[in-house]
Order: structure tokens, then C-alpha cells, then sequence
């Protein structure tokens, strides 16, 4: 997996980090720390750009919640708890979907491994670069 | 068949050897995809939960069984039965689920039937099965 990332220069507080490859258990974790790191230099939302992630396991699902809770500026549950990460993010958005993380154009497999555990309730999930940037 | 060591760098290599197996016994691409992210959600949980870090191996199958696509992950961790972990209510909030059982609710979503047996010699082996059509 590599992550290129690219910070919105119009904000100053908008980042985009595209994730090139398989998002699995083995290296879910750089993900979140990459968060960690753009949020400890201010970056408060993200569009996290999906449309060359190949593969997409629960690990990768636990992770996008992890950058959601981030940005939030909330420490992420263990992600080894599975629903229990996710509970926080539910929590959080109770009244919706959260606006600090959303994400650009996955690929139809994971697109269904999102839709398949609920996910799709709780982050915007746009097909174009602009519209989602805008809707930040 | 193939046997890998208990390693999450071995994941990615564990999705190719079943992307290959299951296409040349003439899985469509839906239901290669489905296989592969029910493998690697229970190699996933065996590696982490059931080796718990210490050195293993898996041994992983592909074969038809009729109509049905059948993998066959066996390993020598201590004996644990994901099937037993009970499906989440759906019509529950997010926030009122039990813990746990991600990964399984997974495998449960993208495969037929899920089932587990301890082997002779007190291992596991979990039996993924996905209908053809």
C-alpha cells in the first residue's frame, strides 16, 4: 500500500490522502498514523481519495473510522475491538453523517465492504474530486 | 493447496494464491472477490487471535464441490469456533452492537456458509463455502 498525500492549500485545514493498493490488517495502522500526523499539524478534515484501493478488509473499515475520530480530535478505540471502533463514530454522528472525513470514489469491491457493514450511513461517499471537495 | 506462515505480511500473497485457485476452477469475479475477503478476514483473526503473535502455520485449500467453491483454512492455534460469535442485530444502532465480530460478520456477509470443526490432532479447520450462483 503507499499514501500520497496532498493538502488542500484553500483551507489550510483540508487534507486529501489517496490510498494506493490492499488496506488490510498488516498495514491499516500507517493509515491512522498519517492522520495522526496531519492532524497534529492542523489538518482537521479529510477526503480520503478510495479509487485505487484494491482491496479493503475490516481492518481497512477500522481505519477510516480511526481518521474520522482523528479529525474530531478523539483518540481512536483498539481496533482489534472491531464494532466497538466503530461505536464512537455512531456516537459522534447520531444526528447523521459526520462531515470531517469523507470519502472519493471507491471501486465497486469496496465499495460493497462499506456498504456491507453499515459504513456507508455514516461518511459521504462522492464520485467526483471537485464536487467533494467543495462539500467540505 | 499451500501452507504460509502465521504472518500478516503474508496476507497479501494468501488473496493472490486464492484469486488464482478460484479463478482456474471458474469463479466469476464477484465471487472471487467475495472468497478472497472471507479468507482474508479469518486468516486475519487466526494469525492475530489465534497464534497471538506466536510463530504457526496455516495450511489454506481451494477445491469444487460440485456447484460450490470450498476453501478449507486449517491451523494448530487454540482450538476457537468464530462461527459461535453471534451476528450483530442490524436493526440495533451502530452504538448497541457487541463487540467484536467484525471481521466474521464479514466473512458471514460474502460466503454461503461458514463452518467449523476441531481436527484430530486439536486444531482448527474453518470450511468457507460460496454457492456459484
Amino acid at each position: 500500500m503507499n499514501l500520497t498525500i496532498k493538502q488542500i492549500q484553500d483551507s489550510g485545514r483540508l487534507a486529501m490522502i489517496s490510498v494506493q493498493g490492499d488496506l488490510d490488517r498488516s498495514n491499516y495502522q500507517e493509515l491512522v498514523a498519517r492522520a495522526r500526523e496531519l492532524h497534529d499539524q492542523g489538518i482537521e478534515q479529510m477526503l480520503l481519495d478510495l479509487s485505487q484501493t484494491s482491496f479493503l478488509s475490516s481492518s481497512g473499515l477500522v481505519a477510516i473510522h480511526s481518521v474520522a475520530l482523528l479529525m474530531q480530535g478523539e483518540q481512536p478505540s483498539d481496533p482489534e475491538h472491531g464494532w466497538a471502533a466503530i461505536h464512537a463514530v455512531g456516537n459522534a454522528s447520531a444526528s447523521g453523517r459526520q462531515q470531517r472525513v469523507k470519502l472519493l470514489n471507491p471501486q465497486a469491491r469496496v465499495k460493497r465492504t462499506l456498504v456491507q457493514a453499515g459504513l456507508d450511513q455514516f461518511f459521504e461517499i462522492h464520485s467526483d474530486l471537485e464536487a467533494a471537495l467543495s462539500s467540505f | 493447496m499451500v501452507w504460509v506462515a502465521a504472518e500478516l505480511s503474508n496476507l497479501t500473497g494468501i488473496r493472490d494464491f486464492v484469486r488464482k485457485s478460484v479463478r482456474s476452477l471458474g469463479a466469476g469475479p464477484a465471487l472471487v472477490d467475495d472468497l478472497i475477503l472471507a479468507v482474508d478476514e479469518s486468516v486475519a483473526n487466526i494469525i492475530v487471535h489465534g497464534y497471538r503473535g506466536q510463530p504457526g502455520e496455516i495450511e489454506i485449500e481451494v477445491r469444487k464441490d460440485g456447484a460450490d467453491f470450498v476453501v478449507a483454512v486449517r491451523d494448530q492455534a487454540p482450538p476457537f469456533d468464530p462461527t459461535r460469535v453471534l451476528p450483530p442485530d442490524l436493526t440495533l444502532p451502530l452504538e448497541q452492537r457487541p463487540l467484536g465480530g467484525l471481521g466474521i460478520y464479514l466473512t458471514r456477509q460474502t460466503v454461503d456458509h461458514v463452518m467449523h470443526r476441531v481436527t484430530r490432532d486439536g486444531g482448527n479447520e474453518l470450511t468457507l463455502v460460496k454457492k456459484a450462483s
